[in-house]
Parts: structure tokens; C-alpha cells; sequence
């Protein structure tokens, strides 16, 4: 009985000790947090401004613009604002290996002026400028857009005052190569012409935040990262354009622009089998990394998409495919062809020189390109049948390739046509397209008369590899196959027998082409003297693969499709080269011109 | 609970073994037991009073576990403090790094664009010929029709212009040819080496002088 009483006692005085100590824990505690919250609150606080959460953006990378074998055409790189704070700057100690130095503004404002590219002064001037604006001046831009290079160097002056901003800025490394499709973005990264803004939902990136807590050192406190918004990175736009072969095409067609004094000249190059564009050149082209440098806003974009003209008689290979479609001749059917032919509906067309009557076929209507040959032909057709195949043909409507502000071409309904036009829209004028829609016919005649849709982008390639937004590719039958290789055959010998032979040969191969000269319309209902004169083909022609399509605008010293015809020449042979297109080996079929 | 049974009775050492004593018997002991037995006996805890006895043991274990774990827990704050600087140190290497590396790629492919590589190839004379000819190895059939180059784009300037080329030297004329220059020239000439292997490509030739014409048998 006496050990139990022990024990009892011994338990009592346990939980007096317990108790006691719970009392004098709780009392420290209110003791520290009276001493935290109310004693020392100031100090604490005024401690902690150094331990505040920092939150800072986090940038999303706009995506790339590649060609077709990935060569970036346009990237985002990170770019570094200098600035400085005008109320701080003031000379500072510097110290170096031989000691310290002290460094004067001026001496400042002159060290990173030699590494910007300013001078002392002009920095001199901006602090003091800043300041006369506002005494309390706390910020002043020095310079925007620097590389790392200038940003290293201005950061290892070690200048208190001078502060930096990160910005990422756009370049194109192949400068003007394609620069007319893939279009620019302005300082401020705002896209504003080409695929930039063509396709900005899918280049577009979005910047997230980060927050997260930092010692007084400037050390960030392991796990305090708080990433509120992840960045998106925008996707990357894939193009079908080849920038080698885009380059070649555009130093030909500049070459041959100002040699023969054109205003402006486009080319395309487009694959047969697939609609896939390779390469569209526009003279004159923009430098996308000076944009300022291109004085005339209508040469920053791609006429090639946006300007429409009268095509002239490179028209006459849809008219004659159309007639050969519709079973209402063949290739050697015969007509007389007058210098001037008056049909009965009022309409007056003749030739571009004068000739006595000549006794042509189909096929000698397109070697001679005679208007009134081929206006006999035309009215084998109803308008409405005409009309129908220029629109199955893609005409009156833009191009399935998506560039931004493309033009469509005027195409008027078959029952507004006046007489003239009636005719006149057998061989290319009264109705104007553009060089992708005019490339796009050739390419349907090419591809046994199935019309693919023209692409320019392949799709946008998300960050996972996976493209989206990839084109439609089903082709349409706007002419049978017979008709289309038929065409081909006749376009062959106008390769061949055309006055410009010589000019296009392509040794080894067999070509289809044909030229256009048509009158360049002044905007007011009227025509103007220039010419717009073209070329368009393909090749190999016994199996189509690329369809060459050449506009030159005006060339003022030589006002004919002699001026396209070396580019043309030169584009075909590169681009045969280039896609090791196998050289022909049967010689083409011989089809009689006249009779 | 009782505690008698706890205390250690002393056995009669004098009259255990002369017996003589008879009447005077161990307290608690069976009257059978032989005296012998007697001397070793000794009355142990229960267990249920060996259970709630306390031991210093546990206590011991307990005050060194959790010395254990705040030493613990303050090694690893300074390990964890430790590594952010560590932390904070590669982040900022690996900044420069990236900066770096996004820089020289900048270069990189400003050298590669199609103006900077015709400007080169121009400058060591090679000639592009635009007349495209190939051998089928099949049944050696000469395809296309061979002719010399005329060089469509030799000589003339470029009319397709890059910003980002301004001032940058060919890398292809050593007398303008920097450090980094010349690596990247290095760089550009392997490639050729393994592409082309026909061509002889021991030396780069003079300016001027055209590149070699591989005998064809």
C-alpha cells in the first residue's frame, strides 16, 4: 500500500512539472511574438524589404518561320535595352586590379557610348534632358535592341547606374531571301505584313510570371519559386519554300529587272505534284532586318499574292485546254488567222503586228500566239463554259495558300461581259489575275489536269513536334488528262518553234512554255504603254515536275517577253538541277503548225 | 497492488541445514521444499511490473532521437542553404552559357545564308553551272547535254540583300580573315570534304584561279 501512495504522488507532481512547463513555453512564445510584432516590428520590417518576393515575366520564344528543310527564315533572339537612372548617375569608384579609380559621369557616359556606338555627349545629353524633364528622373532609355556582345561589354564597366531590360527582338538571317513572303514585325514585336502576320495565331507566344522569394544577398530561398503562369512558346510555321533555290530566283530576276529597267517582276516556282510553292521571288524585295531600307511600302510585301494584272496570252494555254476539254478541237485543227477578225457580236480584235492571212492550227495559234487564231477557237465555247472553267481553274478567287491581303483577280460574271470581253478573255485581257493564280493553271495542265491547292505552308509545328493547321490536298479534274497532255504537247512546240527558242533553251530537257505581253492597265478604265510581259512553263514536260511562272512589270528597255525569257531560262535550269529532275529522253512530238 | 511479494526474504542460513529448527519454516515457502533449494530463491517482478517499471533506456533513446533529428534537420538547412548558392552560382553560369551559345548560333547561321555562302564561294572563283548533266551508273548513259559553265551568277553582285551581313568579312580571303573567322571557315570546308569526295580538295585554291576539274573516267 505505501509504494501505490508513492506512485500517486510521484504522478501529481509529473503533471504539476508538465503544466508549469507548458505555462512557461506559451509565455515564451507570447514574450517573442509581443517582441516580433510590436517591439521590434520596424526593424523587422525594414529588414525584410530585402526579403520581399521578387516576381519577374517569363518570356515565351515567338515561334520560327523555316523552310522547308528547317533553315530559319525568321527566329527570335534576346535583345538587351540599356537604360540608366538620371538621378543616380553621379561618379562612382570603381575598383580594378591596379586599384580603386574613381569614374566621372562624363568618363561613364563616354566608356558606354564607344561600346553603343554613341557618343559621350549624345548620353551625356539624354541624362540631362531626363532630368530637366523630372529632377526625381528615376529612368531614361540609352539605347534599345543591343546583342549580348554590347550587352557584355556595357555590363562589365560595372556602372551603378546604367541598368538593363531584356527584350527579345526578331532577326531573319537570310535577310531579304524570302523576305517578301515571311514579311516583318515591328519594333515593338507587333507583326505587320507577310506569314508574321499571316500566320501570327500560331508564331504567337504568351509570357507567363514567376514569383519567388530572395535573401537580402540577392540568393533566391531554395523551393520559394512560384511559377504562376507558365510561358507558351509559340509554334513554329513551316513553309514549302526551299531559301537556296528562293535566293537563286530572286538574284536571277533582280539581275534581269534592272537590266531591263522593269518596275517591278515576280516569280514562282511551284511543285506539279504537289501544289507546294518552293520558291516566290518579288522584285524589288524587302530586307525584313531594314525595313526602312525598302522606301516604297508597295515593295515590302509579295506581289507575287497581291497585285492581279492581265495576263495576256500565257491565258491562251487555258483557253486552248478548256477547247480540247470540251471535245471541240484538237490539236490540229485548222482556222485562218486575219491580222483582224470583226465576229459578228461587234468586238475588234487583231494581232499584235500585222500579218497576212495565216492558215493555223490549234497548235500554230499558240506558236504564233495569234489573237484572232485563238478567239476562233474561243467562240467553239459558250461563256458560261468558258466562265466555268476559268473559275474551275481557280481564277476570281484567292489561292489556297493563305497569304495575308491576297488578291483574288477580277474575274466578272460571263453576263456582264460586254463583247469585247467576251473575246478578249480568250486571250488574257479584260480579266486580271495574279502570277500565283497564272502559275496555278500551268500546274494544273501539268498535273494531267487535276488542280491542287497552292501551299505555302505546310502546317504550324507545335512545341510536341505535332503539326497542325496542314492544307487540304485534294485535287480537283478541271480538264480530262487527255486534254492536259494534250496542251502540254502544244505548249512544246511553242517552246520549241516560238520566237524565243533560243533564248529558253534548256539542253537536255523538254519544256513547256509560253509568253504573255499583255497591256498594263493605268487604274482608270485605260491602258498605259507599258507591258506587263511574262513567261510560264514547265518541265520536263514528258513528266512534269516543276511549273517556272515569270512576270516582269513595264521593262522599259526592252518592252517584250525577251525580258523573262533568261529568267525563266536560268530558274527552270536550277531549279532541274537542283531536284535532279532526270533529262528527257524521247524528243518531244512534232505537231504541225500550219497547213 | 501488494508489494510484499517484492521483498527479498533472507533465508534462515543457521537452521536450514541442521534441521534443527523446525518449527521455524521460510515465510511463504511450499512445506515440502527441501532446505537446499531454500538458500537460492529469490521472489521476482511480474511481469506486468516489470512492464510499468520506467527505464532510463527509453528515455535516453528518446533525448538522442530528437538531438538526432534537429541536428539532422539543421545539417540539411545548411546543405539546402548551401546548395541555393550552389544553385544560384550554375544558374547564372548556365545564363551566360545559353547567352553564349545563342550568340555564336546568331553568327552561325548569319554566315550560312545563301548571300554569304555565294559571296564566298565566289570570292575562292568557283562558278555555278546552270546546265545540269548526269551519269547513269546503271549503263553509263551521259544524260542531258554537257556544256561549259558559263557562270549565270558569277560576278555579279548581290542583289538580294541581308542587314545582318554588313561589315562581316568574308571568311573565305585570309587576309580579312579573323580568329573567328577563320574557324569558320574550318568549319565550312569539312563538310565539302565528305559530300564531294571526288573532288580534290587537298588545297583551297587562289582567288581567281577556279577550283580544280575532277578527271572523269
Amino acid at each position: 500500500m505505501g509504494v501505490s501512495a508513492r506512485s500517486t504522488r510521484s504522478g501529481k507532481r509529473r503533471i504539476a512539472i508538465t503544466v508549469v512547463l507548458l505555462f512557461a513555453i506559451v509565455a515564451l512564445f507570447v514574450v517573442r511574438l509581443v517582441d516580433i510584432q510590436v517591439v521590434r516590428a520596424d526593424t523587422l520590417s525594414a529588414d525584410s524589404l530585402g526579403n520581399r518576393s521578387v516576381e519577374q515575366p517569363i518570356y515565351g520564344s515567338r515561334g520560327d518561320i523555316v523552310d522547308a528543310n528547317g533553315v530559319v527564315l525568321a527566329g527570335t533572339v534576346m535583345r538587351y535595352n540599356i537604360t540608366l537612372s538620371p538621378r543616380n548617375a553621379v561618379e562612382f569608384t570603381r575598383t580594378t586590379a591596379a586599384g580603386d579609380q574613381t569614374v566621372t559621369v562624363a568618363q561613364a557616359a563616354a566608356e558606354v557610348g564607344a561600346i553603343t556606338g554613341q557618343t559621350g555627349d549624345a548620353i551625356l545629353a539624354i541624362i540631362s534632358s531626363s532630368l530637366a524633364a523630372n529632377p526625381a528622373s528615376d529612368y531614361a532609355m540609352v539605347t534599345k535592341a543591343v546583342d549580348v556582345s554590347v550587352f557584355r561589354a556595357v555590363d562589365a564597366l560595372e556602372i551603378p547606374w546604367i541598368y538593363f531590360e531584356k527584350k527579345p527582338g526578331r532577326v531573319y538571317p537570310d535577310g531579304a531571301v524570302a523576305g517578301n513572303l515571311v514579311g516583318f514585325v515591328s519594333s515593338e514585336g507587333e507583326a505587320q505584313a507577310g506569314l508574321e502576320i499571316g500566320q501570327d495565331s500560331c508564331l504567337a507566344s504568351t509570357d507567363g510570371t514567376e514569383t519567388y522569394e530572395k535573401g537580402a544577398d540577392g540568393v533566391r530561398l531554395p523551393q520559394s519559386t512560384v511559377t504562376e503562369k507558365a510561358a507558351v512558346d509559340g509554334g513554329d510555321v513551316v513553309t514549302t519554300i526551299d531559301s537556296d533555290l528562293q535566293w537563286f530566283v530572286q538574284q536571277a530576276l533582280a539581275k534581269q529587272a534592272q537590266a531591263t529597267g522593269a518596275a517591278w517582276g515576280t516569280v514562282v516556282v511551284q511543285e506539279v505534284k504537289t501544289g507546294k510553292l518552293v520558291a516566290v521571288a518579288d522584285y524589288p524585295s524587302v530586307d525584313p532586318n531594314n525595313v526602312n531600307g525598302t522606301t516604297n511600302p508597295d515593295d515590302r510585301g509579295s506581289r507575287a499574292f497581291t497585285a492581279s494584272f492581265e495576263p495576256g496570252s500565257t491565258f491562251k494555254a487555258l483557253t486552248a485546254a478548256s477547247v480540247l476539254d470540251a471535245g471541240k478541237a484538237t490539236v490540229n485543227t485548222q482556222v485562218v488567222a486575219p491580222y483582224r477578225y470583226l465576229p459578228g457580236n461587234g468586238a475588234n480584235i487583231n494581232d499584235s503586228s500585222g500579218h497576212a492571212d495565216l492558215h493555223l492550227t490549234l497548235t500554230g495559234v499558240l506558236i504564233e500566239s495569234s489573237n484572232t487564231g485563238m478567239s476562233k477557237f474561243g467562240e467553239l465555247l459558250t461563256d458560261k463554259q468558258r466562265y466555268d472553267y476559268m473559275t474551275k481553274f481557280g481564277l476570281g478567287t484567292a489561292t489556297e495558300a493563305g497569304f495575308p491581303a491576297e488578291d483574288s483577280g477580277i474575274l466578272h460574271p460571263y453576263d456582264e461581259w460586254d463583247p469585247q470581253t467576251k473575246y478578249a478573255t480568250m486571250f488574257g485581257q479584260g480579266l486580271t489575275t495574279t502570277a500565283l493564280q497564272i502559275a496555278s493553271i500551268y500546274q494544273t495542265i501539268a498535273n494531267k489536269g487535276v488542280r491542287l491547292p497552292v501551299q505555302l505552308v505546310a502546317g504550324c509545328r507545335q512545341a510536341d513536334g505535332t503539326m497542325t493547321n496542314v492544307p487540304a490536298a485534294a485535287g480537283t479534274q478541271v480538264v480530262s488528262a487527255s486534254a492536259a497532255h494534250d496542251t502540254s504537247d502544244m505548249l512544246e512546240m511553242v517552246y520549241q518553234k516560238a520566237w524565243l527558242s533560243k533564248v529558253w533553251n534548256i539542253p537536255g530537257y523538254r519544256v513547256a512554255s509560253k509568253t504573255g505581253t499583255a497591256q498594263m492597265p493605268d487604274g482608270h478604265g485605260g491602258y498605259t504603254h507599258g507591258y506587263l510581259v511574262s513567261v510560264s512553263g514547265f518541265a520536263p514536260a514528258d513528266d512534269p515536275e516543276y511549273v517556272v511562272s515569270v512576270s516582269l512589270a513595264d521593262p522599259v528597255k526592252l518592252n517584250s517577253s525577251a525580258a523573262p525569257a533568261p529568267i525563266f531560262q536560268e530558274v527552270m535550269s536550277q531549279v532541274l538541277k537542283k531536284y535532279r529532275a532526270v533529262p528527257s529522253g524521247a524528243p518531244a512530238p512534232a505537231l504541225p503548225g500550219t497547213w | 497492488m501488494s508489494d510484499n511479494l517484492a521483498r527479498v526474504l533472507r533465508p534462515n542460513w543457521e537452521s536450514a541445514p541442521r534441521h534443527d529448527t523446525p518449527d521455524q519454516k521460510p515465510l511463504d515457502a511450499p512445506a515440502g521444499q527441501p532446505g537446499s533449494r531454500l538458500r537460492h530463491i529469490e521472489i521476482v517482478a511480474t511481469r506486468s511490473q516489470r512492464r510499468a517499471r520506467p527505464k532510463i533506456a527509453f528515455a535516453l533513446s528518446a533525448v538522442a532521437g530528437v538531438a538526432v533529428i534537429i541536428v539532422a534537420q539543421l545539417l540539411l538547412s545548411v546543405g539546402i542553404s548551401q546548395g541555393a548558392y550552389e544553385v544560384s552560382r550554375l544558374q547564372a553560369s548556365q545564363t551566360e552559357l545559353s547567352r553564349t551559345a545563342d550568340s555564336v548560333t546568331e553568327d552561325l547561321v548569319r554566315v550560312s545564308s545563301p548571300q554569304s555562302l555565294a559571296a564566298n564561294a565566289e570570292a575562292i572563283g568557283m562558278i555555278s553551272n546552270s546546265n545540269p548533266v548526269y551519269l547513269r551508273l546503271s549503263d553509263s548513259a551521259v544524260l542531258g547535254a554537257p556544256s561549259s559553265a558559263t557562270g549565270s551568277q558569277a560576278g555579279a553582285a548581290s542583289l538580294v540583300p541581308n542587314a545582318l551581313l554588313t561589315g562581316v568579312p568574308l571568311v573565305t580571303q585570309p587576309a580579312q580573315a579573323t580568329g573567328q573567322g577563320a574557324s569558320v571557315a574550318g568549319a565550312a570546308t569539312s563538310p565539302a570534304t565528305t559530300t564531294a569526295p571526288t573532288t580534290s580538295t587537298a588545297a583551297v585554291p587562289a582567288p581567281g584561279a577556279g577550283l580544280p576539274t575532277p578527271t572523269t573516267r
